[in-house]
Parts: C-alpha cells; structure tokens; sequence
C-alpha cells in the first residue's frame, strides 16, 4: 500500500514538474511594456518591430539620446549633434523656417554640407508601413537589411557625412563613459553594456512615441468643440472633388493621420533630372518625380515645404494647388486638376482652407512634457 | 511490479492530457470558396499605365489602379436556399498593388450543388458607415462625411488623352451620390452648405446640378448575380475567376465620355448613375475547378 501511494506521489510530482515552467530559478529581465492611449479612430494597428518592442524605460533612454548632443560621438560644444538639432518639437519635430542655425529650415551637417531635401516631421510615424525618408528609400521589405526601419534611419544619420558624421564604435564608447547610460541601457536592455544597435532601438521606441491626436480637428470630431465657421469651410473645400481636393492624398476624418503615407508626383515639375524620388527606389518611371505625401498634422509649423522646401509659406503652397500645378505626363492620376493647372479657388476659399488647415494644430502635442528636452542628463 | 506499471501509464497519459489542448472539433459538412479576382481589359488581364485602350466614345485611355470593395456574398443552392459566408465580416478589399488582396476565401459552406452567386459591389446601406476601418489599406478608402460618408465603393485611377492631346488624369470613383436642390439658405445659415458646389472648379462639363445644394444622398451600390452551377465538397475549396471588366464600366449600355464628365465624378451623380448601370455588365464569374 505505501509502495502504491510512494509512486502516486512521484507520478504526481513529475506531472505537475512537467507542465509548470521554472522560472523562478532565473533572473528575468522585464522592462514594463509602453502603453498608448489612443483614440478613435486612430489605426488600431501599428509599426512596431518585434525585435524593439516598446518599453517605458527603452522610450525614456530613447529620450535621453534623441536630445543628446554626445551623439555625434563628440563631446566639444562647436561639435555636438543630436537628433533634436534639426528636429524641434515646438516645430512638429521638423527643423522649421524660424530653425535658429538652419536658415530657412535647410539644414546641414556637421560638416556644414546641407541635406538635398528638407526634414520630414517625425510625427505619427507608428502608424506609418510605407517607408521612411521622401522617398521611401527604408522600408520592410527591403532586401538590404540596413535600410528598413527607423532604427536604420538612427544609424544613417549618425554616421552621414552630411549629417551627424560620427562613428558608431566612438559613439557606444563615448555613451559607455558617460555616469548614468550604462545603468538607463540596463533598464532598457538587460545590460550595461552600451551597443550601437541599443542605441538605434531606444531612439526608435522615443521616435514611434511621438503621437499627436488632440488637434482642434479632433476635439470638434469628438464633440469637445465647435470649429469656426471659415475652419468648417475649409474641412467642405478640403474633403470635395469640386473644392480643393486634398482629401484622397491627405486624409481627413476618415483617416485621421491627414496623410496615406503614399508618394505621389504633384505636378511640381515637368521634367526629373536624377534625384533621390520614388523612382530611384522602385525603378518603375511612373515614380519619377514623387515623393511621401506629408502629413497635414501641425505642418503650419513645418515651413518649408515640398522635399526641396521650394514653399516658404502654407499660403504659398496653396496657390500652387490652386494655379501652379503643371500637367506633366508622369503626374499622378488623383491630381486630375491639372488640366486647368490646380483647384482654382477664390481668395476667400483659400483663406477658409487655410484655417482649416491651421486647425490640424495639435498644441499639447508640440508641448507636451513627455516628448520635450530632459531638464538634465544622467550624468547631470 | 504491476503498481510501477500502473502509475507509469497513469504518468503517460495524465501528461498527454493536461499538456496538450483540446483538438478542435471537426466538422465535415462544410467546404469552402476561393475566388480568384482578375482585372481585365476586352479580356486579357490590364497592364497598367500603358496608352493602349480604347472605349466606344473614342477615348484612348490607361489604367494605373483599381481599388474596390466586394461584400455580401450569397450562394443560391439547387433547392433555392440562399446560403451566407460564414464568417463574421463579409465585406473584401481588393487592391490591383496588393496581389494577396486579389484572392479571396470564404469558408464555412454547406456542401452541396449550387446554383448561383451573387454580391454586392461596394458596400449596401447597412454596412457603408463611416469608421468602420480605422486601419489601412480600408481607411483610406473612406468617403468625405459632407458627400454622403462612408466609404469609396471603387478607386479607378487612370489617364485619357484629352481632345488637347493631353495626357488627362481621371478619377473614376464611385460610392453615395448626392442630388441637389435650387433653394437658397438663408445668410443665418451657419456656414455655406453650397460652397463646395457652386464653383465650376472641375475639368470638362460642368452641368448645372453642379451649382445646386445637396439635398439627398444616393446609394449606388448594385447587387451583381450570375447563374453557375458547382458543387461544394467537403473540406475542400472551390475555386473561382471573379473577372471586373474594367472596360465594361465605360462601353456598356451607358458609354462614357471622358471628354464630357471630366475627371472627377464623385459629385455628379447622372455619371454615377451611369457606372452602376453599366456596372451590372462589368463582372463576370467562371468556375476553375
């Protein structure tokens, strides 16, 4: 009867051994997962790589490096650089026409080379599956596993001769020295151990937090109030064919990221001379001459515009779609105004689009504490 | 030594059975449809932004893209019951860029013969609500809240050559038409209703209704039915050609003029009326195997 019960037991002890994981025998690093508060009708889905999930602590290191000029991998004060050089949230993390160093928002690297295109707005870009850059040159799935991801972006512009020009080993090694990395990259990572490719992630996870969704828009959608009778204008030109038609390129209520993230030929030229646009990406001819569909949100604050910054103003811009656009062969099919050279609206009309636009501000995005500069750095 | 033994098995299976999930239950009276969707031109699959088409008005024009909604859809059985996809959202976004979009299953079919099928192109009254797809591709296809809502039927996106031999963009999109009234609002009205319509801001004919206020919305959907006979096979997929004959929407019994409506038609409803009358030629389902 012992005998019975003795292998009873065991039985019992090797089945519940057998389905229970152990893991208290091991130390487990576990950063606490970063949470959105999103709302509708925001995408659901989003573009977050499995290999950087987001972490309150990856997003807080991420912070700390985005406004760090120690990323350059130097530490002399003429020679600093970090992303928020030419990204400034209180321009929609755009250089902006009023950049103090950058005169008219064309920026420059280190080296004092200047970008041959403008800075895109990091805004909104969790959302955003169709490549990065104006031309969408990083995307999934590229075949090069360099030029994918955002975290690639951090890498490109870190070691750019016409941009931060560092040296990824000076970099991780710079950040391995400085009192208080090596503990946020444990936190973040699991380790002290200071990488390049921690440093890319960390960044990346700051970059894909950087959400706006409480523009003026958005509380009207959400019935917190009442846009002003020109603003309500501007949302009818905004969302009709006969009016100004921005809507298919640039959303609307329906697509609250004012953008599709798409890359079209608009009509600003006629002839492609060799230039970064889609077409150097793809290949197809159809793609020459176009380029990402910005998003709408806060691009009051985004002077200039177009990828070559030809626009100083919103003003500007809207003249072009109104009278400015030109039919070129390789123009693409959604600006079908162009036979008539753009949406031919009325001063009035474009004012009203104007205000509408301007409402597509998201003021407690561009100050909200969370994104902005740190008040010190850990070793500070 | 029998007790060693005993407990050894009672160790085996009490194992296999906490370890393991529950296999799903199967059912073997239900198969399922594949339909395979083709966009074709006098019947050869399209290639896209080529100069090389034709319609009955004499427009030579290209396509670039289609993208559409395909929903609802209903199996006739040879004993006259009707049968419903299964599945809990029947609406399919089909896109010529996104080839797995061109490919669509429905499961959860009773076995049997069959006699017919048919959809609905777009999306009915029912379904077409607006933030229904948050999520891209679908939220791109929304239609503006002031022009019915909603969602885009179809995008048909291409180029004519004009009677300026012009290479001319066209919009070819179809979803909730909007008919209009000539009453003049008041100026307490709190801001112009008929602000979007009173200009001739399009290309090409501007018809009066074009200067009007919208007073109703039109839903242009169509339901398109084919009499085909099949047989669903248990565990099985049937397998379909769903074929839009992109130049049916133009050469059907209500040809279409690119010269006349210009390149844009969301807002003028007698177009639309054109397509969804036209539309009832556009498709066209042959069973593979």
């Amino acid at each position: 009867m012992f005998s019975r019960f003795k292998y009873l037991f065991l039985s019992l002890f090797l089945l519940f051994s057998a389905c229970t994981n152990r893991q208290d025998d091991v130390v487990v690093f576990k950063p606490t997962p970063y949470s959105f508060n999103i709302p509708f009708p925001f995408p659901t889905e989003m573009n977050i790589p499995a290999d950087n999930p987001m972490t309150v602590e990856g997003v807080k290191l991420g912070r700390y490096l985005f406004y760090d000029g120690r990323l350059s991998g130097r530490t002399q004060p003429d020679s600093m650089m970090c992303c928020a050089t030419c990204h400034i949230q209180s321009n929609n993390f755009e250089a902006g026409i009023n950049h103090p160093i950058f005169h008219g928002g064309f920026v420059h690297g280190i080296n004092g080379q200047q970008l041959d295109h403008v800075v895109l707005p990091l805004v909104n870009l969790v959302w955003n599956f169709s490549g990065y850059g104006w031309n969408g040159f990083l995307y999934q799935e590229n075949q090069d596993e360099n030029f994918r991801s955002i975290e690639d972006f951090v890498r490109i512009a870190v070691t750019a001769q016409n941009e931060l020009m560092g040296d990824t080993t000076n970099v991780k090694t710079l950040f391995q020295q400085i009192d208080g990395y090596p503990e946020l990259f444990k936190q973040a990572f699991g380790s002290e151990v200071v990488t390049f490719d921690h440093i890319e992630k960390a960044i990346a996870q700051f970059v894909r937090s950087l959400v706006s969704t409480d523009s003026r828009f958005d509380k009207y959608m959400r019935g917190e109030l009442q846009l002003t009778p020109s603003e309500l204008n501007g949302y009818v030109l905004f969302t009709t064919e006969n009016g100004a038609d921005c809507f298919h390129c640039h959303g609307s209520s329906g697509n609250p990221l004012f953008t599709t993230h798409k890359f079209y030929n608009n009509g600003k030229d006629t002839v492609f001379p060799a230039q970064p646009d889609r077409f150097s990406v793809t290949g197809d001819e159809m793609d020459r001459g176009a380029y990402k569909a910005p998003t709408l949100r806060n691009v009051a604050l985004s002077a200039p515009y177009m990828h070559d910054g030809r626009f100083k103003t919103i003003d500007e811009v809207i003249d072009f779609y109104s009278n400015g656009v030109q039919l070129a062969t390789l123009i693409d099919p959604l600006m079908h105004h162009a036979i008539r050279g753009g949406v031919q609206l009325t001063q009035s009309e474009k004012s009203d689009l104007k205000a509408f636009i301007v409402s597509l501000q998201d003021d407690s995005f561009l100050s909200n504490p969370y994104f902005s500069k740190p008040s010190s750095f850990p070793d500070e | 030594m029998k007790a060693p033994i005993f407990f050894a098995l009672v160790l085996v299976i009490g194992i296999s059975v906490s370890c393991k999930k529950n296999p799903a239950t199967k059912n073997d009276t239900y198969g399922a449809v594949r339909m395979n969707i083709r966009h074709s031109i006098s019947g050869n699959d399209f290639v896209k932004d080529t100069l090389q088409y034709a319609n009955v008005a004499g427009n030579r024009y290209l396509i670039s893209e289609i993208q559409w909604f395909l929903s609802n859809v209903i199996f006739e059985k040879s004993d006259g019951t009707l049968v419903k996809s299964g599945q809990s959202e029947d609406i399919y976004y089909v896109d010529t860029d996104i080839p797995e979009n061109c490919s669509v299953l429905i499961s959860n079919l009773p076995v049997g013969d069959y006699k017919s099928i048919q959809f609905t192109f777009g999306l009915d009254e029912i379904t077409n609500t607006s933030f229904r797809f948050v999520n891209p591709p679908e939220s791109f296809m929304f239609w503006p809240e002031y022009l019915g809502g909603g969602y885009h039927y179809m995008k048909l996106n291409g180029k004519w050559l004009n009677t300026n031999d012009e290479l001319a963009p066209f919009n070819f999109h179809l979803g909730i038409g909007q008919l209009s009234w000539n009453k003049t609002f008041n100026d307490t009205d709190f801001f112009d209703f008929g602000l979007a319509n009173a200009y001739e801001h399009c290309e090409g004919f501007a018809p009066p209704f074009k200067l009007a206020r919208i007073s109703q919305f039109v839903q242009n959907y169509f339901i398109s039915s084919q009499e085909i006979e099949f047989t669903i096979v248990e565990q099985s997929n049937t397998t379909f050609s769903l074929e839009m004959q992109v130049d049916k929407w133009f050469d059907s019994d209500q040809p279409f003029n690119f010269d006349s409506w210009g390149g844009s038609i969301m807002q003028q409803q007698p177009a639309q009326e054109m397509a969804r009358l036209n539309g009832q030629k556009v498709f066209r389902i042959s069973l593979i195997n």
